[in-house]
């Protein structure tokens, strides 16, 4: 039972670190808007396209918003060492990552829940379809958030080559992608099983992730 | 007891030293000495069961660290080179959670009293960013009191105390040596201490 | 036996010992293969003498999957028993496998042109391919992000495993998805929809093209292990 005042102590750290700077945020959000606006001005202002693409351009979006936030998830705790103490506490890093993926989600990704509904409305996006589109971002969020885990952990040794960890979570979210915006254009029959599939890559990716990033930032650890 | 057995270590094909032999017992302070470079703090990663020695074995209470090492990390605190408190954080928040996260008994009098000696009190709910270098890694030690450990392995904990926090913190050592306690530290600061160890690196090292 | 495989001075001199058959054995088979093809293959009724890129095309994609195989499970062997040799090989073999799979790619898109009246369509197996591409240049990337050698080596190991999800995805695209690519001739051993006529010259090929990138490995290899010696 003791353990568990270690964990929820970890949480309110993490609660507290991201809500001080929570202009961070913020900013991602106005970096969505701003693709959005971007996406207009390149596209032409016709109505009639954006209720086609318009779920096409929001999960482009949401995507790259999720490249943002990578290095906040782990590089500032190993720069300064925290990932050391964790690791010396004897909580399991596995919970570590756990714990950051879930402070993630509901800090980096949660928000766009709000934003996402506004945006479609802009888009002429049709209400059958918003609703569609909130239950799949419920499912895959937690995906990006995994392999921004991922691809966060991968690359805390790496100082040449700042762009792969995106370059990762991109290459790994193509599935995601495929399958969130083809239930939204599908008939209603394929609904189901699709969202049957986004579910079964969410279990995959909440199953190894916390292997794979613990494995990776103890390799970090151990050549810092 | 903390003893090794023959540590070397390896970066590649260079070796940075070879057959270092420890013994650590109660009531005992090593002092690691050498100059920059020459693996003072590999040495003290390698103590803290962080890196993987190349050859050799280290034991605490005779049973290898390797094997247990959930029960060697619930003995011994680490002060690192870095600042692990978190600068968006006050120092009352930060003690708090190291008090939470090590399952310390450190009672609320403790803390304060530990404060006012560091003259941190004043401080307490100011964010750690707004503080000075030596104040940071005045709070860093701060952990020594609050996680209560018998082995202390200490990198540079000298770096950036003012005179008067210097003689606390030989007091706090000499303390916690005669109350049964291990310390094994880094620096190029001799305290004043008589029973101080001396571990010279440099004649370990590779020529 | 088993230690040529995983022990790097076995290696050198079991590589020394095959060497110049295998140079000679790849020759002639290359040759054969290209004889076969010109003189001896037929023309398909409906694709006419274009049917003659398959048998460059098919080999080259078997290969760049089958590259990726053993280097899935080299990273494996290498990060569950800590062998190093697994980490010279997945260095040695990227581009191999990433150079023939963009052969696959260019070829495939030269064979489109006349027959689907496109160089590229966005169907499963096309694209699943063309990710494949990706991962090994990402793999090729990576190894060199890290200033630390070693850690560079056991980052890739693991993205090459995660990576390998992409293997079963391209090997089944064309059964999963309505694609516009042709399911595989040669998967049913028993009774094969491939003609003998052309089925031997693509056999001839696939060994030729495989003891080529069998031989390009074994030279990677070696200078891989020369490199690291050097180091050490």
């Amino acid at each position: 039972m003791l353990i568990f005042r270690s964990i929820i102590s970890i949480f309110l750290r993490e609660y507290l670190i991201t809500f001080r700077n929570f202009y961070n945020v913020l900013t991602v959000i106005v970096f969505f808007i701003l693709g959005v606006l971007i996406f207009v001005f390149a596209i032409g202002p016709d109505k009639a396209i954006y209720s086609q693409i318009g779920i096409g351009i929001i999960w482009t979006l949401i995507l790259l918003s999720t490249n943002l936030s990578l290095k906040k998830l782990y590089q500032d705790d190993f720069n300064d060492g925290n990932l050391i103490l964790f690791y010396i506490s004897g909580i399991s890093l596995e919970l570590i990552v756990i714990i950051k993926i879930i402070t993630a989600w509901v800090f980096f990704q949660l928000p766009f829940l709000i934003i996402i509904p506004i945006v479609c409305l802009i888009l002429n996006v049709t209400t059958d379809k918003i609703i569609l589109l909130i239950l799949t971002f419920i499912i895959s969020s937690p995906i990006l958030t995994a392999l921004s885990s991922i691809s966060g952990s991968m690359n805390l040794l790496n100082n040449k080559n700042f762009a792969i960890g995106s370059v990762i979570i991109i290459l790994f979210s193509i599935p995601i992608i495929i399958f969130s915006v083809n239930i939204i254009n599908s008939t209603t029959v394929l609904v189901t099983p699709q969202l049957n599939i986004l579910l079964g890559i969410l279990m995959l990716f909440l199953a190894i992730t916390p292997w794979i990033s613990a494995t990776c930032i103890k390799i970090a650890i151990r050549n810092k | 007891m903390l003893l090794t057995n023959n540590l070397s270590f390896k970066r590649g094909s260079k070796t940075i030293f070879h057959n270092i032999n420890i013994s650590l017992s109660p009531k005992k302070i090593i002092q690691i000495k050498g100059r920059n470079g020459i693996g003072k703090t590999t040495l003290i990663k390698i103590l803290s069961n962080i890196l993987v020695p190349s050859t050799g074995e280290i034991y605490w209470n005779g049973k290898n660290i390797k094997k247990d090492s959930h029960l060697f990390f619930k003995n011994f605190t680490y002060i690192m080179d870095t600042n692990t408190s978190k600068i968006d954080m006050t120092i009352y928040e930060n003690i708090l959670f190291w008090k939470k996260l090590f399952l310390s008994s450190i009672s609320d009098q403790m803390i304060e009293s530990l404060l006012n000696l560091l003259q941190l009190n004043i401080y307490k709910n100011v964010m750690v960013k707004y503080l000075s270098y030596g104040e940071i890694r005045k709070l860093e030690l701060c952990r020594l009191m609050i996680e209560q450990k018998k082995l202390w392995i200490l990198d540079e904990p000298y770096s950036g105390l003012d005179e008067l926090t210097t003689n606390i913190f030989n007091e706090t050592l000499i303390n916690h040596s005669q109350n049964g306690g291990m310390v094994i530290f880094s620096s190029h600061f001799y305290p004043p201490i008589t029973s101080i160890e001396d571990l010279p690196l440099e004649h370990y090292a590779n020529i | 036996m088993f230690k040529i495989f995983i022990n790097p001075g076995q290696f050198t001199k079991f590589a020394d010992f095959i060497f110049k058959p295998l140079v000679s054995l790849s020759i002639i088979s290359l040759l054969i293969g290209l004889i076969f093809i010109f003189f001896i293959s037929p023309d398909d009724y409906q694709q006419g003498s274009t049917v003659k890129i398959m048998y460059v095309h098919v080999p080259a994609a078997w290969l760049s999957l089958l590259t990726f195989f053993i280097m899935t499970i080299y990273s494996i062997v290498a990060l569950a028993f800590k062998i190093p040799f697994g980490f010279i090989i997945n260095t040695a073999v990227a581009p191999i496998g990433a150079v023939f799979t963009l052969i696959c790619l260019i070829t495939g898109s030269l064979w489109g042109k006349p027959m689907w009246g496109t160089w590229w369509v966005w169907d499963a197996r096309l694209t699943s391919v063309f990710i494949l591409f990706l991962i090994y240049l990402i793999i090729i990337f990576l190894r060199h992000s890290f200033t630390n050698l070693e850690v560079g080596e056991k980052i890739t190991a693991l993205f090459i495993i995660i990576g390998s999800i992409n293997l079963p995805i391209i090997k089944f695209s064309v059964d999963w998805w309505n694609t516009l690519h042709q399911p595989a001739s040669i998967s049913k051993f028993s009774s094969p929809s491939i003609d003998p006529a052309m089925l031997w010259p693509l056999i001839i090929m696939t060994i030729s093209f495989s003891l080529i990138g069998l031989l390009l490995a074994i030279v990677r290899i070696k200078s891989e292990i020369l490199d690291r010696k050097q180091l050490l």
